[in-house]
Formats: structure tokens, sequence, C-alpha cells
């Protein structure tokens, strides 16, 4: 099933959430919708669902080229997993995974034997077959997360769409439930988009990353793509840290930037950042060492510039450390293995 | 109360609102309406003719005195309830924690009908001197000493209120006795006893540390349940009117004579008396909400 | 009956904090239970020990009548008999009206409070706060103004008065069966005409008082509860009715019975609102109005009798309010999941 969001706006009183947003994504997809707090991705993916309406002529969702705009939540057919999962209190994890297929109109009702034998296969993808009749208080966060899924996917939805799935587990549950997932994605193949406002999260599981910003889709592609050849500084600075070389009208007096012009910006992620004891390059920027600091295989190095004052990140492995042997006030010099210049761009 | 033209993802919208409204209109809106446009019929020489009245005015006094005497009675018992059902362990408290909803399940007239008896001449506690004297005499008397004490020796403790006001007070209490130990528990429940510890090792003495640092936490709902029971007490009927006496210009309160009123056909009269009541009650709860949200944001800020 | 917090109760949550001067301490302690046993406890051990101060006998004769075991012998017994069985009937019958008012009322309040509460948590609308606003209003009218609105409004000479006396609706014990052929198989024999001085009357002063009981119980769940549940349930295919009943009302069970018991207490003891509307009449007497005719008769013995079976409603009623605190705090801890909270992921 392919998803197709066509010029989608949608505003809360007087504040525009999302600006005509267009997406497309393929069938059997697995999408990551990825920005910072605020920029619209939850809204975006309840119009998706159906739970939230854009606004009046605000466009239109497409399944498999189809119009549903019109069409309320329960005649998508899409399994939704909800951030704080949503699971009935009252119901045993059973109970929970059956009440799709109970729900059904009584003509298409799978009988109670089929409901078990569903229901115990879903028990089994999500590894829980133990605990049918614990009641999801009695579950950690990673069980109701799994059991939150199994719900959706008992009614054989046509799209999975997920809000921050992991959002409230701890980081190794969350490594691990987000493998998981991939998995689960190659087994079932639906299709598939889930809300994250971790870059690591979006990057490692998906197949096509959306990045957001204040309501509008700043750069969509493989995950690869976005990293290498992001669209815009926005998106090279959420998706990890990075050092600014040089920025609008000091292109002068920084020669770091050769292929920038005016109004251009050049950044360079830590682990691109060169450190050398002398400055051969003609380029090198001249910089003293504020702080070492190790961070597992890696070397973490404070630097200063010596002519703007400004500060540089630097990562360096650990060998090149050893080598430099760097100690806190030594002057180094500083260019770049690799960096991204924009044009016309502020910060 | 106009729904935007949207459509809703949970289903029922029309049906509820509707519902709501529609009831909400028939049984509530529509019979206070016709006291309102009642009330507009009458002239307003008429209106103060009737709520001027000695008799009338009189009712009020009674009925807003009482009330007010009763209110305080509750804030200061109340609290001290609510107080020693929270903060204290001692035998039968859940049962004592139980009763205090009873007079919200307890019909008002059957309150009314037990205090008029107990509070008689020979009631239990009208009466209460006279049987502790002839309890001591027939005790005295199984021990060879007949006539131990004078039999009416002890009347200073008959407390025979049933048709005075004090009667009156002592239902209006038991009617309000809820409304200030619920109002006060659930705050008291939460109360963190470290502020209390903070307070006592910067060498604060109990009573400076209820004043200075308990009480204000309180004030909001103990205010509001105190106004709560204020309110209830002007408009209580049912438990008054078994203890009352109902003399006119007395011992008769305001919603007595309404029914008075009433019985006589004079419903131009019963529906000025009736809306000074309600208006009065409507103003008690505005004031007490806008006591509430100023204390509320001078706290907060 | 205005705003009482409810479902509230010192139930042990935290540890009492047992400080403060012994002395002081044991004072406000034995002024506690001094005051709520004056207060509480003897008026309502002197319902009972009046209402059986004749015996067990005088006491179910009340509403049983006089049993007929000696015929009388003389004209004055005669008399005195049947005067006492027309009395016990007269109370039987206001039984039978509080609980036949009662039956109509809670039903409808139940119905109502759930509308309420379902449009004004599940929706966001301009007014929705005045609305709530005006579902309590009814808790701030006196009774007896509860019932003058009512006159005001029906009465003879009131707003709709000509239209209210000349309307003619069924009487409800005169359901018959009529047979088929030419109609209605079900039908009715008798006719009521009028609505104030009826029990049509006494059954609409009820509702406004009565009216926010379930509703401002139910809401304040139901708002702290959100919309999650309900939409994952729609999500899934289940409709409108089956999301209401499976998935919603299960979460406010405890607090929907709740408030339905406390508006079966407050339907039978109403007695301001229902005297006004009433007229009077021996046959429209509700229990409470029939206690103050025999008070007013001077027999106490039998008013106390009536009050007895109000004062044991009143019992139930609070054992059962204690219950649903006690299941409502088990099944909140069970929802929270308070005690399991961290397994870990398996
Ligand atoms: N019901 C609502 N009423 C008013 N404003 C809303 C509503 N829901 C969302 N918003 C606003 O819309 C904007 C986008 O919200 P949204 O929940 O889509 O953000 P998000 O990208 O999911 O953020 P987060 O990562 O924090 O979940 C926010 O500024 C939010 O304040
Ligand atoms: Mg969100």
């Amino acid at each position: 099933m392919s998803i197709e969001v066509r010029g989608i706006s949608k505003s809360f009183g007087p504040t525009r959430v999302l600006k005509e947003i267009d997406l497309r994504i393929e069938t059997g997809e697995l999408v990551a919708l990825l920005g910072p707090s605020g920029s619209g991705k939850t809204t975006l993916l309840r119009i998706i669902a159906g739970m939230e309406h854009a606004d009046p002529g605000g466009g239109s969702v497409l399944f498999d080229g189809q119009d549903i705009t019109a069409q309320g939540i329960g005649d998508r057919r899409i399994g939704f997993v909800f951030q704080h999962y949503a699971l009935f209190k009252n119901m045993s994890v059973f109970e929970n995974i059956a009440f799709g297929l109970r729900s059904k109109p009584w003509r298409s009702r799978p009988d109670a034997a089929q409901i078990k034998s569903k229901v115990d296969a879903l028990l089994d993808l999500i590894q829980l077959g133990s605990l049918a009749q614990r009641y999801p208080s009695q579950l950690s966060g990673g069980q109701r997360q799994r059991v939150a899924l199994a719900r959706a996917l008992a009614v054989e939805p046509r799209v999975l769409l997920l809000d921050e799935p992991f959002g409230a587990l701890d980081a190794t549950v969350r490594r691990e439930l987000r493998r998981w997932l991939r998995r689960l994605h190659e087994t079932i193949h639906v299709t598939t988009i889930f809300v994250t406002h971790d870059q690591e999260e979006a990057l490692e599981v998906s197949d096509r990353v959306a990045v957001m910003r204040a309501g509008q889709i700043e750069q969509f592609g493989s995950p690869q793509e976005v990293y290498e050849n992001p669209a815009s500084p926005f998106v090279f600075q959420f998706l990890g840290h990075y050092n600014v070389f040089s920025a609008r009208g000091q292109v002068a007096d920084a020669p770091l930037s050769a292929g920038g012009g005016e109004g251009a910006l050049t950044l360079v992620r830590p682990h691109d950042v060169v450190v050398s004891r002398n400055g051969n390059d003609r380029d090198a920027i001249p910089a003293r060492v504020l702080h070492v600091g190790l961070v597992g295989p890696l070397v973490r190095v404070e630097l200063e510039r010596l002519d703007r004052k400004e500060s540089i990140d630097a990562e360096l492995t650990s060998e090149a450390s050893k080598e430099l042997a760097l100690k806190p006030g030594d002057s180094v010099f500083v260019t770049s293995r690799h960096e991204h210049s924009f044009e016309d761009y502020s910060i | 109360m106009v729904a935007a033209a949207k459509r809703r993802v949970i289903p029922g919208f029309g049906l509820t609102l509707g519902y709501t409204l529609v009831t909400l209109s028939c049984f509530v809106l529509l019979p206070l309406g016709a006291l309102a446009v009642r009330t507009a019929q009458l002239s307003w020489p008429e209106f103060w003719a009737t709520i001027t009245d000695p008799v009338v005015v009189a009712a009020y006094r009674l009925t807003f005195g009482a009330s007010a005497v009763a209110a305080l009675c509750n804030a200061v018992l109340g609290l001290m309830t609510a107080w020693v059902l929270v903060r204290y362990r001692f035998p039968g408290r859940r049962l004592l924690d139980a009763l205090i909803d009873f007079p919200f399940a307890l019909p008002t007239a059957v309150a009314g009908l037990t205090f008029s008896n107990l509070y008689l001449k020979d009631g239990w506690i009208g009466g209460f001197g006279d049987r502790l004297a002839g309890l001591v005499n027939s005790a005295g008397a199984s021990l060879g000493y007949p006539a131990l004490i004078p039999s009416d020796s002890l009347g200073w403790l008959d407390f025979a209120y049933t048709n005075t006001p004090t009667g009156i007070v002592l239902v209006l209490i038991f009617v309000g006795l809820p409304f200030v130990v619920r109002s006060v528990q659930p705050v008291l429940q939460e109360w963190d006893a470290e502020y209390e510890l903070a307070a006592e090792s910067l060498g604060a003495g109990p009573f400076t540390t209820f004043r200075r640092v308990i009480f204000p936490e309180i004030f909001p709902a103990w205010l509001s349940g105190s106004s709560l029971a204020f309110a209830r007490a002007v408009g209580e009927y049912g438990s008054v009117i078994f203890i009352a006496g109902n003399i006119p210009g007395k011992s008769q309160i305001a919603p007595l004579l309404i029914v008075q009123k009433l019985d006589d056909f004079q419903y131009a009269q019963a529906t000025a008396i009736g809306m000074v009541l309600l208006l009065a009650s409507l103003a008690i709860l505005l004031v007490m909400n806008g006591i509430e949200t100023w204390v509320r944001r001078r706290q907060t800020a | 009956m205005a705003g009482a917090p409810l479902l509230v109760s010192a139930s042990a949550s935290a540890p009492p904090v047992t400080r403060g001067h012994p002395v002081w301490r044991r004072l406000l302690i034995a002024g506690t239970v001094v005051f709520l046993t004056i207060f509480i406890v003897l008026p309502v051990v002197n319902v009972f020990t009046q209402a059986l101060s004749k015996g067990v006998a005088a006491y179910t004769e009340v509403f049983t009548g006089p049993a007929a075991d000696q015929p009388p012998r003389n004209l004055a017994e005669k008399r005195k008999l049947s005067t006492r069985r027309a009395q016990s009937e007269k109370t039987a019958s206001a039984i039978a009206m509080s609980v036949g008012v009662a039956a109509v009322v809670v039903p409808l309040n139940i119905l109502f409070g759930l509308m309420a509460a379902w449009a004004v948590t599940k929706f966001r609308f301009r007014g929705r706060l005045l609305l709530i606003a005006l579902i309590d209003l009814p808790f701030s009218v006196s009774p007896v103004v509860a019932g003058l609105i009512f006159v005001l409004l029906l009465g003879r000479t009131g707003l709709f008065g000509a239209w209210a006396t000349n309307f003619v609706w069924p009487d409800p014990t005169s359901i018959a069966w009529r047979g088929f052929g030419g109609g209605w198989p079900i039908g009715f024999d008798r006719f009521n005409s009028g609505i104030i001085f009826t029990p049509l009357a006494i059954v609409l002063a009820s509702v406004f008082v009565t009216f926010p009981f379930v509703a401002r119980s139910v809401i304040p769940l139901m708002q702290a509860q959100g919309t999650d549940e309900e939409v994952a349930a729609l999500s899934l295919g289940a409709s409108g009715w089956r999301t209401f009943r499976f998935v919603t009302l299960p979460n406010i069970r405890w607090a929907l019975l709740y408030g339905t018991i406390l508006c079966t207490a407050r339907a039978f003891g109403e007695f301001g609102a229902v005297s006004v509307v009433s007229g009077n009449t021996d046959a429209n007497d509700t229990m409470p109005l029939r206690i103050e005719k025999l008070w007013n008769e001077y027999d106490n013995q039998a008013a106390f009798t009536v009050a007895s079976l109000l004062a044991l409603l009143a019992m139930v009623t609070l054992v059962l309010k204690t219950l649903i605190d006690w299941r409502a705090a088990r099944s909140a801890r069970r929802d929270t999941g308070a005690t399991l909270q961290a397994g870990p992921p398996s």
C-alpha cells in the first residue's frame, strides 16, 4: 500500500502547524519522520491515520492512489501505535490483541478458534506468549510497546503508523526494540511510518527519512543521502554534531572555506576535522587545545581558533591522538577532511 | 454553544451534545427561566414591599444568621475532624471516616425528625440532665441511698433546643458537616510532612508551624468547604421545619415562607422571596470561587 | 448537596504523622469522637430506638396494617381498626410511590450523566465550560426553590399553565393486556390530567434536584483518562457503541455506580422540592412526605418507622460507597501498575 500526502495544511487556531506537505511513500517502505519537538510530526501522522482532519481545502491523503481523506478512522484499516500505547487497561494482553478481530462486523468476524490461533501467532511474534493473561499494568514498558504493536497488527492493517514508539523507553531497551522492529518489518513488509526525534534511530532503522522543520518537510531521502548530502544546514545540524568553519561575510579570514563564496556557510562534522602539529597546509587554521576527553574508542578534543576565538570540536581516533599526544594549551593547526557548503543560508 | 462545523474523530458528538442540551433545557433551564420571567413580571414596588415585609426580613435574618453560625461551627469542628482522621490512628477511625458522609446519604426529613426528637424536653439530649439525675438516684437507691440528689438538680444539663433557633443551628451543623471535612481531608492527605519537619528544624513550635505552614496550605479548601456548608444551610428546608417551631416572625425560615405563600396562592410573593434566595446562593458560590482563585493566584505568584 | 468532593476518603495512603504533644492529640481525638457521636451516631441510633419503641409488631404494623386476629367487638373498635388500616395503607402507598419515582428518575439520570460526560469530555467545543457549570447548577438551588420553579412553570397560573393543566398522561399502574384485534395489544385503562400536584410533578422535581449526580461523578474521571484508548479502539475498527461499551464503560464503572447510588439516595430522600409540587394529597406522598404527615399527627412511632427505612437505605448507601472507594482505589492501583512497574523486557 503506497501512501501519498498531497498539499496537507493544518492549523490549530491561528498557528499553522503543517504547511502544504507533500510526501509519497512506496509500498512496503519503512519511513521515519524525523524532526525537532513541535515540528508537526505527530500531527502529520494523525492526519494520515484519520485522527485529525486537515484544514478544509487543505489537501488530501491517498492510499494506493485512492483518495481516503473523507474516510473515518475505522475504515482506513491502519494500525496505529500510540506514544503511550493506549492499551485497554481493563483487558488482558490476549483480549487487547483480540479486540480488533472481535470488533469486525459479524459477517467477516473470525470464530473464537480462529481468533485464538491468530492471537497466539501474534504473541509468538512479539515473544510474549507466556504473558497472555496479564494486564497491561503488569507489563514492563518494552512489553507494553510490543503488545500495542501486536494489537495494531492483528487486524492486518494496510499501513502501520507508530508515534514515537520507543520514546518512553530507556536507552538499552530502545536499541533492542529498534532492531526488532527492523526485523519485524522485513518479515511482514507492511508500509510503515514511524515518528521519532532521535536521529540515530531514524538513520539506523528506516529505508527513507523525512526530516521535518516547522511544519514543512526539509528533505526526504535514504539515510545515507540525508546524512551525506544534507539539503540544508538545518538537516546537517539536526543529524549530528557540527562545526561552523565560516559564515556570511567572514570568508576573507576563513582560509578553509575554499569552495564558499559570499554569503555561504561551511559546516564540518567533528570526525572530519584533521588536527596536526605543523601548519604545512596553506589553508590550515591555527588553534589552541582547550580540553582532551576520551569517549569510548574516540578522543574528543575541544579547540579554540586563534584568529576568531570560536570553538571547534574534533573527534580523533585513539591512534591519531596518541601520535599527536595533545595536552591542553598546545598550539595546533586544523584542516578538514570533508566539508559541506551551503549558499545563501542563515542558521 | 455552537459546535464548529467540522468532522469529529470520535463518534456521537451530535447525539450526546444534543441530548444533553435538550435535557438540560427542559428540566433545568426552562424552569429556572420561569422564575426569572415571573420575577420580571413583578413591579418593583411590589417586589420591594414583599422582601422588606417584617416577617420576610425576620425569616431572612434567621436563615442567614443560623446558616452563618452553623457554617462557622462546621469550619472549626470540621477542620478538627479532618485533622484527626488524617493525622492520627486510633481504633474506630475508619468507621468514623465512613460515617462522615452520613448527612449526605440521610434524607433531610429523617435528620429533622430525629434531631427534633433528641432535643425535646424528654428527649435523650433535651432531657439529659433529668435522665442523669434519675440514673444517679436509681443507682443510689439500689445501694441503699434513696433520693441521693434532687431530681431536678441537673436541669442545667437539659439541652432542650427543639423549637428554638439553637435547634436550627444544630441540625444545620449536621447537614453541612461533610462539606468541610471532605474538602480539607484530601489536602491534608497530600500534605508532605517534610515541610513540617523543615519548619520545626528551623525552631518553630507546633502552633507556629500549623499557623504559618500548614494552615495557609489548606486555607482555600477549608474556605470553599465552609462556604459550601453555608450555601447548603441557606437553602435547607426539610430538616429545619421539624425542629424550628415555625412561628411567623420568630422561628420561620425563608424556604418555609415560600411554601406558605404558595399554599396561600400568593405566587408573586413566593417568587420574590425565592428569587432572593436563589441569587444569594449563587452569590455565595461566586464569591467563594473568586476568593479561591485569588488565593491560588497569590500562592503561585 | 452542593459541590462536595466525591470519591475521597481517608484511605491509608501516607503514613500518619503522629507527633505533637500526646495530651493535645488525645484531646483532639476525644473532641472528634464526642462531636461525631452527638451529631451522627446518636441521631441514627435514636431513629431505630424510637421506631422500635413499641415493639416489633407495632413496627411492621405501620406499613403492613393491623393484624386481624380478633374481629372488632364494638363500633368504636371497628372505627379504630379501620383508621389504623387506612393509615398503614397510606404509608405503604408512600413507599410504593418513592420506589416508583426512583425507578424513573435514576435511569434518566444515568442516561443523562453518560451522555453529558461523553459530550463534555470527548470533544472540545465553544461553551464547554459553561455547559459543565450549568450541569452543576441544580446543586446550588434550594430544594424549595426547585419546587417553586416548577409550580411557576406548570402550575395553573404558570407560564405553560394552560397546556400543563390539560395535559393527559396514562396512569402507569393501569397498564393492561387488551388482546390482539384492533389497536395496540397493550394499553392503559386510566388516565391522569395535569402535571403539578400529580406524581409526574414529583418526578420532574426529583429529576431537577438529582440532575448533576452521575454526570459530576463520571466527568472528572473521563477527563483524566483522555481519548487515546477510544481512538485506539476506533482505529481497530470498533463501532462507537462498542468502543463505549467495552473500553470507556469499564474504565468508569465505579464512578458510575457511585453516582448512581448517591442519586438513588437523593431520589428517595428529597423533601423540599417534592413537598412543594405534591399538593398535600395523601395519594402523592413519598416516604419523606409521609414522615412529616405522621409527625404532624403526633404518631411518633410510625414517623420513626418510615424514617428507619430511609435510614437503613442511607446505611446501605454508605456501605456501598465505602466498598466502591476501596474497589476504585484497588483498580486504580492495578491500572497504574504501581506494583509491577519495572519488569525487564523478556
Ligand atoms: N490540539 C492542539 N491544539 C493546539 N495546538 C496543537 C495541538 N496539537 C498540536 N499542536 C501544536 O502543533 C505543533 C506541532 O505539534 P506536534 O504534536 O505535531 O509536534 P511533534 O513534532 O509531534 O512534537 P513532539 O516531538 O514534541 O511530539 C506544536 O506547536 C503544538 O503546540
Ligand atoms: Mg509528537
